[in-house]
């Protein structure tokens, strides 16, 4: 929820103080934003569970209790504290499949941020240091992949490399590498006007050294914001692919996957339908409020309104 | 004017080749053999595979392999499936208006529930409608819409047997000759009683969960979009006026603060697009998007090739219609360049 900054009570810090580390100084912004702080600790919490899975799940992933085949969660007449939230229709434990699920979701998602922002980042950074040509060949290349509906290209290149988890990376990065791309040409064209470019220009910094070390850093706020929401859209998109049969093939426990699965049990056992996805809900609006909260936070004018 | 008009058509061009580059490098990009991959045949004897090379122009130069794609195409010939042995373009034309149907109906739910509420919401900044509008528009983002889909189906369908699971109308109750191929229009011509009824209650859902996403945007756009015009003079002045508070927000605010909300609309057409496949999928809806997921299991690669083609130039044509537009209602960005 984006309502918390409404609250003008807690000002930034009054001049009174010493001037806290830049850090304390974001933390104290970003601490305003009740939802942002509630979405981050969701996200430590997933972070911990894909981490620790192997040490917190009752059970394998894969291992197929044959005797337990579609078992009712714990709440549900019939349910036991062998599976918590039942399993599926294998006999696979629904929440072992849900903690490690979380591992590669969260893989999905960094390894796609990870990818589309070198690439991303590195044309941006080209396009808006050498200008003409680079600059009309690489937005040419951005808008023509922006053009195509983004579920559309990744099922495109899904279709030629074949389905599994490292090409649903792979298609996912190309889909969204323009917004990457896009983001830093823009922040870096913006940068090279500006006097200090110019001064350490005049000092003889080389060009590489130039864009990475003293243009790049500058442009890194509005990147971190991109990135956060650049995560959540991979899980969301990898879970699409996934659904389709086009994304992790059985038996991942991919949480987009596994809602395939369930699909003919939505009659019969309702909860193997809603777990996955109220796992993908929760984990994406827990990344899509800390990304807002990021914004605001980098941002004091935005925060204010 | 037509100045602006022509600039942005000629900016669309590269895109457009850059297009066609893309899904003819696509199609090779298969691995196989590509006559195996463009006639869907496997183990075909040397004779036969010489005959198709040279039918497909596989045996010409790889410049005149792409110029001849290029040709083909502004023939409007998008190639041929594999399946049905129909022509690609046919067989889209045949399930696009569905496809139409659906979106469209998706994006009108959206804007007749999204604007009045984003405008509630600003003017009652801070209220819980505010708050709880706000916080419903950030699951609408977060929603996976294939998940959101089964929900509604599991409760709407199964549990309270309000909406059919699949298809576009009953087709045991009714059946008529497609004339436009939208249904609802196809239903009120037919005369039979209840059709149109029953199209209508075959859209809702689907309509609905794909018009779950734009309508948090459209929401949360106009929102912040009013929050900005309700701070303008021209507002303040309307007040001081004393024109009735509805006037004021109703046609001074609203109006103006309704032009990003079209951009943004204008160029959601992509992401209704992706969403649509997933919609039709769930819903056994016989759309583009469903019969793409379709030739890819298929692999009727041909098809694909011809769909992404297909798809792609109607978003590039509908960005580049709202662009137009964009300058025709906001004469500043038409004088800005």
């Amino acid at each position: 929820m984006t309502a918390a900054p409404d609250s003008f009570a807690i000002g930034a810090p009054s001049g009174a103080e010493a001037t806290p580390s830049p850090l304390a100084e974001f933390w104290s912004a970003y601490r305003e934003n009740r939802g942002a702080v509630a979405g981050l600790s969701v996200v430590a919490f997933v972070v911990l569970c894909a981490v620790f899975a192997n040490v917190i799940a009752p059970h394998s992933p894969i291992e197929q209790f044959r005797d337990a085949v579609r078992a009712p969660p714990v709440w549900e007449t019939g349910g036991s504290w062998k599976f918590v939230l039942g399993s599926d229709g294998l006999g696979r434990d629904t929440l072992s499949r849900l903690i490690f699920g979380a591992r590669i979701s969260l893989f999905i998602g960094l390894a796609v941020m990870g990818l589309s922002s070198v690439i991303g980042v590195t044309l941006g950074l080209a396009a808006a240091y050498f200008g003409g040509f680079v600059d009309v060949a690489i937005s040419r290349l951005t808008d023509v992949i922006w053009a195509l509906p983004s579920l559309v290209l990744a099922v495109l290149v899904i279709a030629i490399i074949g389905p599994s988890l490292t090409n649903t990376i792979i298609a996912i990065a190309i889909v969204y590498m323009p917004t990457f791309a896009r983001l830093m040409r823009a922040s870096a064209m913006t940068e090279l006007k500006k006097d200090y470019v110019t001064a350490a220009r005049v000092t003889g910094v080389r060009p590489l050294r130039l864009m990475l070390s003293t243009v790049l850093p500058n442009c890194l706020a509005p990147y971190t914001v991109q990135a956060a929401i650049g995560v959540s859209t991979a899980i969301l998109e990898a879970a699409g692919l996934g659904f389709l049969g086009l994304g992790a093939q059985p038996p991942t426990p991919e949480w987009g996957a596994m809602l395939a699965d369930a699909r003919e049990f939505i009659r019969s056992d309702p909860w193997i339908v809603t777990l996955p996805g109220l796992a993908i809900v929760i984990t994406v609006v827990a990344i899509n409020l800390t990304g807002d909260g990021l914004r605001d936070a980098f941002d004091p004018k935005l925060r204010r309104s | 004017m037509l100045r602006h008009i022509l600039s942005r058509v000629a900016l669309t061009i590269p895109t457009f080749i850059a297009l066609m580059f893309v899904t003819f490098a696509a199609i090779r990009l298969v691995p196989g053999d590509p006559v195996e991959v463009r006639v869907g045949e496997h183990g075909i004897s040397p004779e036969r595979l010489a005959m198709f090379r040279h039918q497909l122009g596989l045996d010409q130069p790889i410049w005149k392999q792409f110029l001849d794609y290029v040709w083909r195409l502004l023939h409007g010939d998008f190639g041929t499936s594999l399946s049905t042995n129909n022509k690609v373009l046919s067989e889209f034309l045949t399930l696009f208006p569905a496809t139409v149907e659906l979106t469209v109906s998706a994006m009108l739910i959206a804007v007749v529930i999204g604007i009045p509420a984003g405008a509630i919401a600003a003017v009652k900044r801070g209220s819980m409608f505010d708050q709880i509008l706000m916080g419903a528009s950030v699951a609408g983002f977060s929603m996976p819409i294939f998940w959101w889909g089964l929900l509604l189906i599991m409760l709407f369908s199964e549990r309270w047997g309000l909406t059919p699971v699949s298809g576009r109308i009953d087709l045991i109750k009714y059946y008529f000759e497609p004339v436009t191929g939208f249904m609802l229009i196809d239903a009120a011509l037919s005369d039979q009683r209840g059709a149109f009824l029953d199209a209508l209650h075959h859209l809702i859902l689907p309509a609905f969960v794909l018009g779950t996403l734009p309508l948090a945007v459209v929401a949360r756009m106009t929102r912040s979009s009013m929050l900005e015009v309700l701070n303008e003079d021209y507002v303040r002045t309307a007040r001081a006026k004393g024109l009735s508070p509805f006037r004021v927000i109703g046609l001074h605010a609203l109006r103006n603060a309704l032009i990003p909300v079209v951009t943004v609309i204008g160029l959601s057409v992509g992401a209704l697009l992706s969403g649509a496949v997933l919609t039709e999928t769930i819903f056994s809806w016989p759309g583009v998007g469903k019969w793409l997921i379709e030739s890819i299991f298929r692999r009727d690669y041909p098809a694909l090739q011809g769909g992404v083609m297909l798809i792609s130039t109607l978003v590039i044509l509908v960005s580049l219609a709202v662009d137009i537009l964009y300058g025709v209602i906001n004469p500043r960005i038409r004088h800005a360049r």
